[in-house]
């Protein structure tokens, strides 16, 4: 109990006043009401000290901490929400293209089909039509020259019949006559 | 060989009677309870000094430990409302252990006087009482007396005034007989010490059996369980049963 000298050192100044001086011990077992609320009163300004230099300032920096965390969180949110915002304007956008170029596509290939369809009527109305010349033309070749012909057969059939019958046989007098008989020659040919 | 286990030393008397208080004393329980208060405090500013929100020390980690271990104690055993008993239950804590653990430096623990354990009992007695009339009104209060049957009433009062003289008792008790035991202890050793070295023949016997070798060491052991597990121990249990009696009280 040396520890406590410094105490009793402390304290003399207050014994040497004293009326009386005490050098006893309490009893071991007892209540003695002033030590009694001394210690009621040590108790509470215990809770009060304790109140205002541990738990005040731990409190304070917990709830700091939770506002910074929060705050981190928050932004993170936010950061998050215009990602997500800027993904779907994004998709938007390429859904967009996509269909625009789909549109583009199916457009220039309608254009086709429909060019090459032209073309290929119009391929085919000349293929006719030109058959159709060829036909018109051949026919009208023929024609001539059946035509060239008949006056050639005409020409020579009086030659010789001139010859045969030994005077010239008047063309037009015999016209009906010829043609008759080149008619019969053209259809037995 | 005289054994004296007395109670804690009187240092100075206020020579003013009080009627029925008496006169104040200055005790050694008054001393010590105020260094363990000047510990705790100094212990309390030594650990929120320079703190910061981000890149803590380990030291504000530890005081942050406390508190939420406080928090979760207090919350856990009484329920999110007795939130702000959370200091007060701390406080007594603190008081309790750091008084209980302050006689390994050979001081006399505030708790081995019955006056420390009893003006905190009453305390808990106060707050017991106002959680029952918060909880029921002071005619609930009254009448909880006489329940189940009016026979009771006596025992009721009994066991009421029971709570906390047990719960001053218990801590007393047990920090009391680490005194006596410590005090036994001591004065054995002291003994046995004693006679061992005055088997030294001449001066020098004489002069070593004075001296109380076997008192180094051997008393760190007992020390171990009487001041150590059982300071702990009853700082714990006080409080717990201080959050458990007044959250039932609530609960009337």
């Amino acid at each position: 109990m040396n520890t406590l000298g410094f105490f009793t050192s402390t304290l003399g100044f207050l014994a040497q006043d004293a009326a009386q001086e005490v050098a006893e011990n309490q009893d071991l077992v007892t209540i003695v009401p002033w030590t009694l609320i001394a210690q009621l009163c040590n108790l509470f300004i215990q809770l009060l000290l304790i109140k205002r230099f541990l738990f005040k300032p731990i409190r304070e920096i917990l709830e700091k901490r939770k506002a910074a965390a929060d705050a981190a969180i928050g932004d993170a949110e936010k950061a998050k929400e215009e990602a997500l915002s800027m993904k779907n304007s994004y998709e938007t956008s390429i859904r967009s293209a996509k269909s625009e170029a789909g549109e583009i596509i199916a457009n220039a290939q309608k254009n086709a089909a429909s060019q090459s369809e032209a073309i290929i009527r119009e391929a085919n109305e000349q293929v006719v039509a030109m058959k159709a010349k060829a036909e018109k033309d051949i026919a009208q070749e023929r024609r001539k020259a059946v035509n060239e012909v008949k006056d050639e057969i005409g020409s020579m059939a009086m030659e010789i019949a001139g010859k045969v019958i030994g005077r010239e046989i008047n063309e037009k007098d015999h016209a009906k006559l010829i043609d008759e008989f080149i008619n019969n020659v053209g259809v037995e040919s | 060989m005289d054994i004296n286990i007395v109670g804690p030393k009187i240092y100075y008397e206020v020579p003013v009677d009080i009627p029925i208080l008496g006169r104040f004393q200055i005790t050694e329980t008054l001393v010590v309870s105020w260094l363990v208060m000047l510990i705790i405090t100094l212990l309390c500013i030594w650990l929120t000094h320079g703190l910061k929100v981000e890149k803590i020390s380990k030291r504000q980690a530890f005081a942050e430990m406390l508190v939420e271990m406080a928090d979760k104690f207090v919350i856990g055993n009484m329920g999110e409302k007795f939130r702000y008993f959370v200091p007060f239950v701390a406080a007594l804590f603190a008081t309790s252990l750091v008084s209980n653990l302050i006689s390994l430096t050979g001081l006399r623990s505030p708790t081995a006087d019955l006056n420390t354990e009893a003006a905190w009992a009453i305390v808990v007695f106060v707050l017991i009482t106002a959680q029952k009339i918060k909880a029921g009104g002071v005619g609930g209060y009254l009448k909880g007396f006489t329940q189940p049957i009016a026979l009771l009433t006596p025992f009721n009062i009994l066991s009421e005034l029971a709570t906390p003289i047990s719960l001053a008792c218990r801590h007393f008790g047990n920090i009391l007989s680490g005194v006596v035991i410590n005090g036994l202890l001591y004065a054995a050793l002291a003994l046995a010490s004693n006679k061992l070295l005055g088997l030294i023949p001449g001066a020098v016997g004489d002069l070593l059996s004075n001296v109380p070798i076997l008192a180094i060491g051997v008393p760190a052991i007992l020390s171990v369980y009487f001041d150590w597990f059982t300071g702990v121990m009853q700082a714990f249990i006080f409080c717990m049963l201080t959050t458990m009696y007044i959250a039932n009280a609530a609960e009337e």
